[in-house]
């Protein structure tokens, strides 16, 4: 994986930082040293392009994903991938140095650090030690972080319990993050998030606030009565983005029929989701171009 | 006019003044590690207090459009502590080199007594073992024997001048300053040390070469538009624009810019507030307030 991610990096970054980057990996692997490290893994910023995008051609994407399935590089810059790489050798240093050193950089991270920091969490060993910081980091006020930990990568999913996720999808509905880039949305449904969401729908609508259709994709596997009337009502809603919703659970996820009721009000929806034009990920992709068009 | 507030304290200012500060022209601030009004009992206080300059700070100056950069250091007050000054110096190798990291600061003598001086040197040493330009503090009290004093300690470990700024200047301190090839900065505080009109008879007198305005606004009476009001007060007063705008923006850049970590293009390129980091419930911005709106009607020309 590491060579990978380097042949990666290689692909923008200038010579004469991923030179200096390839010479501490070397100094690292004959001998292990805290301070050179914490050094090097601050001091990417010294030597990579703040503001450069890592450029990942399809292959490197079956490679990475074929190593690690989810695991992907793709929008990250270059510091976040060379402190990745960096990780990966500190990660072969044995258990006990390697979590120490992790917990040091990670209580004096900075914001760029604590992303990449996370970002490695898929690829590393002792998970079991890693979800506390992971979820303590979930915590966190700072999107990039939040998104470091929850968005485009396998970690939670995989490691998180039904709390610690529930949690996160709760937070990233909250703060209005792009719930198709959470890994595992369908695998990790359960009846208590389903509950949650529910609850948070009401809220929402008590106050007069937006409530975003992705919300109901944990829902899907549990239509119980409170969860079909709240669907009634996003049927009854004029946004065509609001329908898709019933509309996706309907053709997708509901082989008792229990929305029956709601197909006329979804009609068009249905149509386009059963043919597979729309899915939750083509939804969530258009939710979250207009968000950023809006905001801009 | 573009201001570079090169000495601020903003965890200790309200959103009011980033708003004011964005508003009057202000793009980028350097924050300065200090004491925080008391004096702190544990290094890990000092972690976390690192830890905001370099997080939580940085992305609330993000929200109004201000880049935000610090320097990292023991201050001079609490190297009197010897078992937290240690404490401190152990961590200092964990965030120097850190992206926004422009130096070593606010080092310097405070009472002047034998630990500043040996925590001086020490990290006078480290700035330059990583490279970083120096920011001092200067003790108010018996200003002139602290301030050569620091020259002479920095000059002994081989500090190169022109990688150190000297704050908290006065017209006492200020020719010997500039004659052994210091920046001279100077703190505009509105009520003690130097007001605003002092700042242009100086100016009058030692033109605009090294010379650096900043408000080192904290959690005492100090305005964070000092520099802004200074620089509004040196125009009606005929200094020239080119100078205004070396000692309020070019100067600071300049000397921590030697950092690599200070860039004009930093802010140049930025898009104003970066939309993906406003979002309801976590952001500053509550309530979907239009920042530019805001900004507006608060200009100072």
């Amino acid at each position: 994986m590491q060579e990978k991610l380097l042949e990666i990096l290689k692909h923008t970054a200038e010579a004469e930082a991923v030179d200096w980057l390839e010479n501490h990996l070397a100094q690292q692997k004959e001998g292990f040293a805290q301070r050179p490290f914490y050094y090097a893994f601050s001091g990417v910023s010294r030597h990579f392009d703040k503001q450069s995008t890592v450029t990942v051609n399809t292959e490197d994407e079956e490679a990475l994903s074929k190593a690690t399935p989810g695991f992907s590089v793709a929008n990250w810059d270059e510091f976040r991938l060379a402190r990745v790489i960096l990780l990966l050798t500190l990660a072969e240093q044995g258990k006990d140095t390697f979590l120490e050193t992790l917990n040091a950089l990670i209580n004096t991270a900075d914001i760029r650090e604590q992303v990449a920091i996370f970002s490695a969490f898929p690829l590393l060993q002792y998970p079991e030690e890693l979800v506390p910081l992971a979820r303590e980091g979930t915590r966190t006020n700072i999107v990039d972080v939040f998104d470091a930990i929850a968005l485009d990568t396998p970690f939670p999913m995989r490691h998180f319990d039904d709390e610690g996720w529930n949690q996160m999808v709760l937070k990233a509905l909250f703060i209005s993050r792009p719930l198709y880039r959470v890994q595992g949305l369908e695998t990790r449904a359960n009846l208590k998030l389903a509950e949650a969401l529910s609850n948070l729908a009401h809220e929402r609508w008590a106050a007069g606030r937006y409530v975003s259709p992705e919300l109901w994709r944990s829902c899907a596997p549990f239509l119980t009565e409170q969860i079909i009337s709240d669907l009634a009502r996003v049927a009854e809603d004029e946004n065509p983005n609001q329908k898709a919703a019933v509309a996706l659970i309907a053709a997708n996820s509901d082989p008792d029929k229990k929305l029956a009721g709601l197909r006329d009000d979804v009609a068009s929806q249905l149509d386009d989701a059963i043919s597979g034009r729309l899915t939750w990920d083509t939804l969530g992709q258009d939710l979250e171009q207009a968000l950023l068009a809006a905001a801009a | 006019m573009r201001f570079l507030d090169s000495h601020v304290h903003m965890v200790s200012r309200t959103t009011d003044d980033y708003q004011r500060m964005a508003a009057a022209g202000t793009v980028a601030i350097i924050e300065p590690s200090f004491w925080q009004g008391q004096p702190r009992t544990e290094v890990g206080s000092f972690k976390d207090y690192f830890n905001t300059l370099i997080g939580f700070e940085r992305f609330r100056a993000s929200q109004f459009g201000i880049k935000h950069y610090c320097t990292i250091g023991l201050n001079p007050k609490e190297a009197n502590n010897e078992r937290l000054a240690e404490g401190v110096m152990e961590l200092l190798p964990l965030y120097i080199c850190k992206e926004g990291v422009v130096g070593i600061g606010e080092i310097g003598f405070d009472d002047q007594t034998k630990l500043e001086e040996i925590y001086l040197r020490k990290q006078a040493a480290l700035a330059l073992e990583a490279d970083l330009p120096i920011q001092i503090h200067t003790p108010h009290r018996d200003k002139k024997t602290g301030t050569i004093r620091t020259m002479d300690v920095l000059e002994d470990v081989g500090c190169d001048p022109f990688k150190v700024v000297i704050d908290h200047n006065n017209e006492e301190t200020v020719k010997t300053v500039l004659d052994r090839g210091y920046w001279a900065a100077f703190t505009i505080y509105p009520h003690t040390k130097l007001g605003n009109e002092r700042m242009v008879q100086i100016m009058r007198e030692y033109g605009g070469e090294r010379i650096i305005v900043d408000s080192a606004a904290d959690w005492g009476i100090s305005d964070a538009l000092a520099v802004p009001k200074t620089a509004a007060l040196m125009k009606e007063a005929g200094i020239s624009m080119e100078d205004i705008q070396r000692v309020c923006y070019q100067n600071p850049l300049i000397a921590y810019g030697q950092s690599g970590q200070l860039k004009e293009h930093d802010w140049e390129e930025a898009k104003g507030v970066d939309p993906k980091e406003l979002f309801e419930g976590n952001t500053l911005l509550r309530g979907g307030q239009d920042i530019a709106a805001a900004m507006a009607s608060k200009v100072i020309t």
